[in-house]
């Protein structure tokens, strides 16, 4: 293992080759590009043993990947906003046939206005495609969560394409220091694992068929059913990850939150921000702490209940927009929530779309608005912090 | 003309590898295409699958009609899946765990081919993935009910073109899909008819043992869209052949072949008349359309004459 | 509460099944009752067994927009999917069941009797004798009008002006002359027919899909009979074949076999009778006879 200062980007990329990826089908786009320019050239290099199918689309990226991961082998792609966006018809055809695609997803905001800048719309809207869906808050979890997701997506329990988003630009584009791990210790923790069914001549089989009403719910019901048992092997695949580098991931991750009565709830990189405001705000003696949702898809709920019971509000940040609606995650929450006895208020706020930064002072802001709203009986609505007047 | 030996059963492939059971329609003429182009392949392929009548009638579930392995993801993205499964052969053969000779074919209908999913197609062609794309064209979105596509010929009545008070139905042209193909510089790219089965089976075989992207169109009478009896889908085929409305050609890097070359055209309308599709076309139109497969067959026999030269 | 009236329609993809419901439907609707018509909404393609259905009520909206399991009216256009299809499945006590057959009410009867009313017409001989094609669906129209009383019969003819244009006259006079000629027999007491299934699919659980919903069980769809579909069938004049095998090569089910003796015969569990043997083969050994002659 050695430390190495590398932009998150290429850390993935260096998890891609780590893994020995075989195909990678992949389509640029900002702020994605870095990762498959760098595992090109890995190709091109021969550092890397994989077929790169350098595709007219991300439509195409995605299919050809399915192609690939049917034949059986290790697949992966990156992309970002639109590119997702244009994916979003094959992605719920790549869980419902169970195979098991990895893409980095550096989250960017939806045109229009066009932008290249970060927030998660593009991954909210492909939050019901039958992902498994993880967040990364620096580059060594980008690193991990990278290997990790080969380990999930191809466990033969779960058979389900995997995500892992990382912040376009705040994240994608930052180079920090990253611990590196030898071939050996990954190839321990990642070995080639047996896949059930496959194109193969020798044994013919039929994938992606036709579903008249007598099948299709039956179809849909194995597909959730799988998606939700998934959190077992996620869970076993985060232990053994332990085992072998000495970094922990559970599907929900707190920060200074014993005993705090007021909980705020982040998901990638402005989680590490989201801890300073936590720091300021417990040395001049308020009791806060902080949720950070590693895990969304398959949703947490046992995990997030048990943590966000206890506090008496919950303040939750979402980085996406459900026009006409509340925030997706807070939504969200707020449906786990709800069948409890006791449980927090929750103050929905939305924020940092389209790169818009959002400060330590920011978060300070948010959980002393939100406990303004809460005194005042005013939770109801969604309110978009941060916008000129 | 392409004669058939009077020893057929000698001559055929005897294994199905598109089994019985399937649900098209009674005559349909792109399961008999399917039939002869599965039997020309063998066992060693993988099937990619666009969306449309042939997957619907096929695969509906828990039946199949494969005998060999066969994916279906979306509509138009048939080449992009087929690129990506032709990657997945090579990451294995380097393991040695899957054979190079395994053969990635895609199939897809005119609108999967044409239309929706030409942009996916181009970008596989032009990528030269070791892969065979067929196109099965009868000529309009018939798994929906008889949709125009850039593909369905002039005159024709579809229910999205259909024949009014002042419209006569389809007022384009065909689009040339194997002229697009053949832009793309592959080795082989062939035009063939189920009325002609052992020319269409040896395009097949061709276009197999070639490496690199080889594509063929076939001509797949529809008779629930084209309105015709299911009895006279074979006689269809051919007519469409000697009348030169499609003709049977290869392209093979760059040089053109005519396979079927009738000493003399027959006229179009013997052709056009025994069609439903066609029934409201007046004579003006029938002249136009004769002039046009006139114009359109003489510019293929230039370009058989200018390789002929050589 | 105003009485609703269920009809439900047997046909093949193509016969004109869809067509009867909706003129139907729609001649309730001219009448100023309320009604729907609608389609079995599957992929089923031309000679597959298909269905349509119609709600007819005389004085209120119909809210029920679930399938017609149990019919008050059953019309059988082909009679092809007599042995095949179970069409008084579900048929209420009282109802009505019409049948397009060339058979005699009384030989019928035998078959077919229950307690229910009972009508026959040989809807095809008057298809090909006015409109020079066996589509029988306006001729079924006019039986049923009259059997049923569900509509008047003059009721037909706006829907039908609309839908066959050019060809409206035809078809009205299709429908009147069924409606002149069927034959009806009293309600019977039980039925007669024996308890039979007909291709029952056992549908697998979630459980027992696999990852995908793949199915590794290659050309199984061979066990699925579309043999159901044909209305005629292919018949080989062995003093004729020699035994070529064009119509094993022409087939689209790939269901044309050759024999121990060389000659071609068809497994009728998959023909469709399309007839493209027959019209391919080179010495006319082969001639497309009609399923309920054959």
């Amino acid at each position: 293992m050695k430390r190495v200062g590398l932009e998150s980007s290429l850390a993935i990329a260096e998890a891609v080759r780590l893994a020995g990826v075989d195909v990678v089908s992949a389509y640029p786009i900002t702020p994605q590009t870095h990762i498959i320019e760098r595992i090109a050239q890995m190709v091109a290099d021969g550092d890397l043993n994989a077929s790169y199918i350098p595709v007219e689309s991300e439509h195409s990226a995605m299919s050809g990947c399915l192609g690939a991961a049917a034949m059986g082998v290790r697949t992966f792609t990156a992309t970002a906003g639109q590119g997702l966006e244009l994916m979003h018809e094959v992605l719920p055809v790549a869980s419902a046939m169970r195979l098991p695609v990895v893409m980095a997803i550096c989250n960017r905001a939806l045109s229009s206005p066009l932008s290249i800048w970060g927030d998660h719309s593009d991954i909210m809207a492909a939050r019901d495609s039958g992902w498994v869906q993880m967040f990364a808050e620096n580059g060594q979890q980008a690193f991990d969560l990278t290997l990790c997701a080969f380990r999930i997506a191809e466990d033969v329990e779960v058979l389900l394409p995997t995500a892992i988003n990382i912040d376009g630009f705040h994240l994608s584009h930052v180079i920090e220091s990253v611990l590196i791990p030898e071939q050996g210790e990954v190839d321990k923790f990642l070995p080639e694992l047996p896949r059930p069914y496959v194109l193969d001549p020798r044994k013919p089989l039929t994938m992606g068929d036709f579903a008249t009403p007598e099948l299709y719910i039956e179809a849909k019901k194995s597909q959730d059913v799988a998606l939700r048992n998934s959190k077992k092997v996620i869970l076993q695949a985060w232990q053994e990850f332990e085992g072998v580098f000495g970094r922990r991931y559970s599907p929900v991750e707190t920060y200074r939150a014993d005993g705090a009565s007021v909980l705020l709830l982040t998901m990638g990189s402005f989680s590490e921000v989201a801890m300073e405001a936590i720091d300021r705000l417990r040395e001049s003696g308020e009791k806060v702490g902080l949720i950070r949702l590693r895990l969304w898809r398959p949703f947490p709920f046992e995990e997030f209940r048990q943590v966000a019971s206890q506090a008496d509000l919950l303040v939750v940040l979402d980085r996406a927009v459900s026009f006409g609606g509340p925030g997706p995650v807070c939504s969200e929450v707020q449906a786990a929530l709800y069948p409890l006895s006791k449980k927090p208020q929750v103050a929905g706020f939305i924020g940092g779309l389209g790169g818009r930064d959002i400060t330590t002072e920011g978060f300070e802001d948010m959980i002393r608005n939100a406990r303004k709203k809460a005194d005042a009986g005013r939770l109801g609505e969604v309110e978009i912090i941060g916008v000129r007047e | 003309m392409e004669t058939l030996a009077l020893y057929v059963p000698r001559l055929l492939e005897k294994k199905e590898n598109f089994a019985p059971g399937h649900r098209a329609c009674s005559g349909c003429g792109e399961a008999l295409a399917v039939r002869m182009v599965m039997k020309a392949l063998g066992k060693n392929v993988i099937v990619v699958m666009a969306t449309g009548c042939m997957e619907i009638i096929s695969t509906q579930l828990p039946y199949t009609s494969w005998e060999v392995p066969w994916i279906h993801t979306l509509f138009e993205n048939t080449a992009a899946v087929a690129s990506g499964v032709v990657a997945g052969r090579e990451a294995l053969t380097r393991k040695g765990k899957a054979s190079s000779r395994t053969k990635v074919v895609a199939m897809a209908g005119d609108g999967a081919t044409a239309d929706i999913g030409v942009q996916a197609l181009s970008g596989a062609l032009e990528r030269g993935h070791d892969f065979t794309y067929i196109c099965f064209d009868n000529e309009a979105y018939m798994n929906t009910g008889i949709q125009r596509s850039s593909a369905t010929p002039f005159g024709a009545a579809t229910t999205t073109q259909p024949v009014g008070k002042i419209s006569m139905g389809q007022n384009t042209w065909k689009k040339d899909m194997p002229a697009i193909a053949v832009a793309h510089n592959i080795p082989y790219v062939a035009t063939a008819s189920p009325s002609y089965p052992f020319d269409l089976m040896n395009k097949v075989k061709k276009a197999r043992d070639i490496e690199g992207p080889a594509y063929l169109h076939i001509l797949s009478v529809c008779p629930t869209g084209w309105r015709t009896p299911s009895d006279l889908s074979v006689r269809i085929g051919r007519l469409a052949v000697e009348t030169g409305v499609f003709p049977l050609y290869e392209v093979e890097n760059g040089k053109y072949t005519l396979n079927i070359d009738p000493p003399q055209l027959r006229s179009v309308e013997d052709y056009l008349k025994l069609q439903g599709r066609f029934k409201h076309l007046t004579p003006e139109m029938i002249k136009e359309i004769q002039e046009k497969v006139e114009a359109k067959y003489a510019e293929l026999v230039e370009k058989v004459l200018f390789y002929d030269g050589f | 509460m105003s009485k609703l009236t269920e009809i439900r329609w047997h046909g093949r993809g193509g016969q004109g099944a869809v067509t009867s419901a909706e003129v139907m439907g729609l001649s309730a609707i001219e009448e100023g009752k309320f009604a729907q018509a609608f389609p079995s909404f599957g992929p089923e393609r031309r000679g597959a067994p298909v269905l349509a259905f119609n709600r007819i009520s005389d004085s209120e909206h119909i809210r029920m927009r679930s399938a017609v399991t149990q019919p008050d009216i059953v019309v059988v256009l082909d009679p092809g999917l007599l042995g095949i299809i179970d069409v008084t499945r579900g048929l209420k006590e009282g109802g009505v069941l019409i049948i397009n057959s060339s058979k005699s009410l009384l030989d019928i009867k035998s078959e077919f009797e229950g307690p229910w009313t009972l009508a026959v017409v040989d809807a095809t001989a008057i298809a090909m004798e006015v409109l020079k094609i066996p589509i029988v669906n306006t001729a079924m129209l006019g039986a049923m009008v009259k059997v049923t009383g569900v509509v008047k019969l003059e009721s037909l003819a706006e829907p039908l002006g609309e839908r066959f244009g050019k060809l409206a006259e035809k078809n009205i006079a299709a429908c009147r002359r069924a409606y002149d000629e069927v034959s009806i027999a009293a309600q019977g007491a039980v039925s007669q027919r024996p308890e039979k299934t007909f291709g029952e699919v056992t549908w697998p659980s979630w459980q027992e899909l696999l990852p995908g919903g793949v199915v590794t069980d290659a050309g199984n769809a061979r066990s699925y009979r579309t043999g159901d579909w044909r209305s005629d069938r292919p018949i080989w004049d062995h003093d004729r074949c020699i035994k070529c095998g064009v119509c094993m090569l022409f087939c689209p089910e790939g269901c044309v076999e050759q024999n121990e003796q060389g000659y071609f015969e068809a497994n009728y569990y998959y023909c469709k009778g399309c007839g493209i043997c027959a019209r391919e083969c080179w010495t006319q050994a082969i001639t497309m006879v009609e399923e309920a002659k054959a």
